[in-house]
């Protein structure tokens, strides 16, 4: 039966798109001519009309005295928010402090004993090698501190995301309610966090940890709400037919059937927990991040890369630890129990040994400087590459060449827009490609931005969106391509693109400042390299999972390659390539928005300035624009009744 | 394919006079909006499903069906996809809570249980296996077992000893610690089978258990169940849309569609005389000779006749009186413990063959075949 009809219904299909878009655009057509001459006469056109900004940088300032000022006194920060910072700072110290009792032998041991265990010796290797690694660097003890935060903030967020995913996966009215405020808060970039936070508890470890838990948690509640709703029902039916009551249905059955997708969460939780660690080095979080943080703002690229490599080695470590535990998940048994004491008893013995021998600390003389060997060839490279090559010309050109010919004209561009154009354009986008909702919402929150009067900023970061997308996306799709037609490809592409995905975005700036220096071209680079593996991955796994039967009857039609590609595939890889798409504006954004660390301007740099400075009103309202940028960016470009997320 | 109807088993000494099981009257679930006015309201009960839709919205899965199962019998509830026969057996333990009517456990009433005693019927009494099996893929099989009785309280070692009887006696000994995916469809659905059995209920429901396996093995699955039924004689309810295992398995059948039962009575029953044309299109094609009785198909013995000729049971099919009419070449004797109740000869046992001439036989077994509170105690 459903073979029969699935390709009737497809062929309807183009004739229903192909009214539908013209009604949708004829309708807004109506409503601009109506509209626009109104707004035009009343506020006239060009940038976003003073008369509708609403200035907050008045009140927000308050807002924020009065929390400096409270801070101390004030009951709510006394009896709630400084329990949760004293909890905090209690536990990340905790956590540190064990770390560093166990000593560089003990933590090693017993990284590689937990690989071991889970996902086999190379793992266990791998592992090692990471942690040693670390050490040789001579980045033990920030790689410590950020561990430390990392395990503090992993632990709440799976708590607060677990309980969450409970509520969402057993009441179906909670799950209404939670479902998109989660997948909103999955879409928005790290830096928009920091603010909100800093302003409750200032910028120190706990707001960190906070900023950390609340960009963390969202995947592990959203993966438990799906777990729990996605058991088999006949299992469920079962397990009530032997008279289970709820609590016992819950846990010997609920729980159990939702294990993949529980440590699916665990693993994109610590993924997105290291992510946001790192960034969060610029509300004071310490460790790797910091360093990394400090050397770009001296534009130190070896020092930058000292502290980089670590944090990609935790990443991978991390991941595939995580990940393989997720695979494993069915091998559970007596004989286990014993096999991990064994381990915890060896990592034990590991860290008594060590201490006995006094070599509890990184040995002072066993670390490697590759800071001054990098920023020699960094030198190197500023002085032959970056401009005046023949023929190639150099880095530094390409990035001005870049900045002039497309960067610039583009956000010029954009702000000779009329503003009401801008609004028109982006609901029609919206429109298109999803309901009157999305479009709706991508509408007011682009209004949003002019309301808060950060129009012009907004513009600038937005043409840069523009621009690392529109390169992502032709790299990005012909590359899919490839991968999806070509097994080599494919092979060859996997494990780059497994290490690319695992690596936080902070870390991606280190290389790009070194090549193209600071600048808005280098984080426009940086957003491209972020999120062209994901864009490779959903259209290489969009166009592989084209029905193979309609892909045979194509050739067996006589179709050439060419033309199954164009005709078969990607019409049918349609929402695939949206989500792509959507992917790729949602991850470039994230990056975009960092580069106002490394000279980009815009919207990050009134963060990363309202912080530095401790301007936290001019901040907040920066991060509210980025919220609603990135709200505006994701409804555009979300298909309808969008695909759940995964790559 | 030959189907091969094993012998009914032994009637209990006590049948007849024991209430029954399951006293099912009026039963009705509807789905859809304000699912209660509907048998509430003859005229809407009337409707016919395509006009009760248009109407209001609502589906009647279940409507107005009465039926009592006996202590011991195995009761085949048979029908299409969307008949309502899964609802109707999940009514029975309230999996679905039913819309309107009775059920009755050893005429205790379940629709009035509170959820404590609902979960004792759930825990003790009525066991179900399901279609696609409902195992639980991270347990082993010992475990999967065991889990009905785990959810009873039993201590660890305990269930798990008595887990290990029962997985020895479907047939899975040596696999107790497999987990369901390492399983064939066969397997796991006697890992299924065992974990209703385990806990000792008193009836056993099975909804639809062997539908997703392959032909072969559901034929063996078949055979297990009858020799379980006939080793321990226990009620069983199961839901079938395959007449061939409904005919097989069943002590008696009800014939579902839309819904409503529209033939309730032993295979023979049905085959023999259909209730209406659904139900004879239904049953058109079924090997008669497999499910007819010699008891059914012999016509009074003459003196001479009564004296010499193979003897057959009466309630032998009538195949095996085709083989031995065949082989003596003369008529054979219906014999009932040692007294001849009648002859069949080839032109009765053609008759049988050919759907021809049963009527008068039939006419006198069709009485009670019709939809009926009261079942006639069963014939042997």
């Amino acid at each position: 039966m459903a073979t029969i009809t699935a390709p009737a219904a497809r062929r309807a299909l183009p004739g229903l798109l192909k009214s539908r878009p013209a009604a949708k655009l004829l309708t807004l057509a109506v409503a601009a001519v109506i509209l626009v001459p109104l707004l035009d006469s009343r506020w006239g056109s060009g940038h976003w009309p003073h008369a509708l900004t609403v200035s907050l940088t008045g009140p927000l300032g308050d807002a924020s005295d009065w929390v400096m000022n409270n801070r101390d006194s004030h009951p709510l920060f006394l009896y709630f928010f400084g329990h949760i910072s004293n909890a905090v700072v209690l536990c990340v110290r905790g956590v540190y402090l064990a770390l560093l009792a166990m000593g560089w032998v003990g933590v090693t041991a017993l990284g590689a004993l937990v690989a071991w265990r889970v996902a086999g010796v190379r793992l266990a290797a791998g592992t090692a090698v990471a942690f040693l690694a670390c050490g040789a660097l001579g980045m033990w003890l920030p790689t410590m501190q950020t561990l430390a935060l990392m395990v503090a903030a992993v632990l709440a967020s799976v708590a607060v995301g677990v309980l969450l995913g409970l509520a969402a996966g057993l009441s179906d009215r909670l799950d209404r309610a939670l479902r998109p405020v989660l997948d909103t808060m999955q879409v928005l970039p790290a830096f928009a966090y920091l603010l909100p936070v800093v302003l409750v508890f200032g910028i120190g470890v706990p707001a960190a940890v906070l900023a950390t838990v609340v960009y963390a948690a969202p995947p592990m509640a959203r993966l438990t709400a799906l777990g729990l709703r996605g058991a088999d029902p006949e299992v469920l039916e079962a397990v009530r037919s032997l008279g289970a009551t709820p609590r016992q249905r819950l846990l010997t059955a609920r729980i159990p059937l939702a294990r993949k997708e529980l440590l699916l969460g665990l693993n994109q939780t610590i993924m997105m927990a290291l992510s946001m660690a790192v960034i969060a080095s610029v509300i004071g979080a310490g460790g790797l991040g910091d360093r990394v943080y400090q050397a770009l703002a001296s534009v130190d690229v070896g020092a930058a890369l000292a502290a980089g490599i670590p944090i990609v080695l935790l990443a991978i470590v991390l991941d595939r630890v995580t990940g393989a535990a997720g695979r494993a998940a069915d091998n559970t048994g007596e004989s286990r129990r014993t096999v991990w004491l064994l381990a915890l008893a060896g990592t034990a013995v590991a860290a008594v040994a060590a201490r006995l021998l006094g070599r509890a600390e990184w040995p002072a003389g066993a670390t490697l400087n590759i800071a001054e060997p990098v920023n020699h060839a960094v030198n190197w490279m500023t002085a032959h590459l970056y401009s005046g090559v023949p023929v190639i010309g150099g880095t530094a050109d390409w990035a001005a060449h870049f900045t002039t010919w497309m960067l610039d004209p583009l956000r010029d561009g954009l702000r000779a827009l009329p503003w009401w154009s801008v609004l028109l354009i982006v609901a029609a986008l919206a429109w298109l490609i999803g309901t009157w909702r999305t479009a709706l919402t991508a509408t007011l929150a682009m209004a949003a931005i002019g309301v808060l009067g950060v129009w012009d900023s907004s513009l600038d970061t937005l043409s840069q969106v523009l621009a690392a997308v529109a390169v992502t996306l032709v790299l990005g799709i012909a590359t899919g391509i490839a991968a999806a037609r070509s097994d080599r490809v494919d092979r060859m592409l996997r494990p780059v693109l497994d290490v690319f995905q695992t690596m936080p975005q902070f870390v991606y700036l280190i290389p790009v400042v070194a090549l193209f220096g600071v600048g808005r071209a280098p984080a426009v680079v940086a957003a491209v390299v972020y999120a062209l593996p994901a864009v490779v991955r959903i259209t290489a796994q969009g166009l592989r999972q084209v029905d193979p039967a309609a892909l045979e009857s194509a050739r067996s039609l006589g179709a050439t390659g060419r033309q199954q590609l164009w005709q078969v595939q990607l019409p049918l890889a349609r929402r695939s390539l949206l989500l792509a798409v959507n992917q790729g504006v949602v991850l470039v954004l994230a990056v975009v928005i960092i580069g106002g660390l490394v000279g980009a301007g815009a919207l990050g740099y009134d963060v990363a300035f309202g912080l530095a400075q401790g301007d936290l009103a001019t901040g907040l309202v920066a991060g509210a624009a980025i919220v609603c940028l990135g709200l505006m960016l994701d409804r555009v470009t979300q298909p309808t009744g969008r695909a759940k997320k995964g790559a | 394919m030959t189907l091969t109807v094993p012998t009914r088993k032994p009637p209990t000494s006590a049948e007849g006079s024991d209430a029954p099981v399951f006293a099912v009257d009026g039963l009705w679930k509807v789905f859809g909006p304000k699912p209660g006015r509907v048998p509430a309201d003859p005229a809407l009960a009337a409707l016919s499903p395509a006009e009760l839709r248009a109407e209001t919205g609502c589906t009647a899965a279940v409507r107005d069906v009465s039926f009592e199962v006996r202590k011991g019998e195995v009761f085949v509830v048979m029908g299409l996809s969307g008949s309502g026969k899964s609802t109707l057996v999940r009514c029975l333990t309230r999996l679905i809570e039913p819309t309107a009517g009775t059920i009755a456990i050893d005429g205790e009433d379940v629709r009035a249980m509170d959820r404590g005693r609902l979960r004792e019927l759930r825990r003790h009494r009525a066991a179900m296996v399901f279609q696609h099996f409902g195992l639980l893929p991270h347990r082993t099989v010992l475990d999967n077992v065991a889990y009905g009785l785990e959810i009873q309280g039993m201590g660890r070692a305990e269930r798990r000893e008595k887990a290990a009887e029962v997985v020895a006696k479907v047939g899975l000994a040596g696999m107790e610690k497999r987990r369901p995916g390492q399983l064939s469809g066969g397997q796991r659905q006697r890992v299924g089978l065992a974990r209703a059995l385990a806990v000792d209920p008193e009836v056993l429901l099975f909804d639809e258990p062997f539908s997703a396996l392959d032909p072969l093995i559901r034929r063996d699955m078949q055979d297990e169940v009858a020799r379980l039924h006939s080793e321990e004689g226990r009620t069983m309810v199961f839901i079938t849309h395959d007449l061939t295992e409904a005919l097989k398995l069943g002590d008696r059948i009800a014939l579902m569609r839309d819904g409503r039962v529209v033939q309730l009575g032993t295979p023979e029953e049905i085959v023999n005389s259909p209730a209406d044309d659904y139900v004879r299109e239904f049953v058109r094609d079924v090997p008669r000779e497999q499910v007819v009785t010699c008891r059914t198909a012999m016509r009074p013995a003459s003196l001479e006749e009564a004296g010499s000729g193979p003897a057959v049971r009466p309630e032998a099919p009538v195949a095996e009186a085709i083989e031995a009419v065949a082989r003596a070449g003369e008529p054979a004797r219906v014999m009932d413990h040692g007294t001849c109740m009648g002859v069949v000869d080839s032109d009765a046992l053609l008759n049988v063959v050919a759907g021809t001439g049963t009527a008068a036989p039939a006419e006198r077994e069709a009485e009670p075949t019709l939809v009926s509170a009261a079942p006639r105690p069963k014939a042997v």
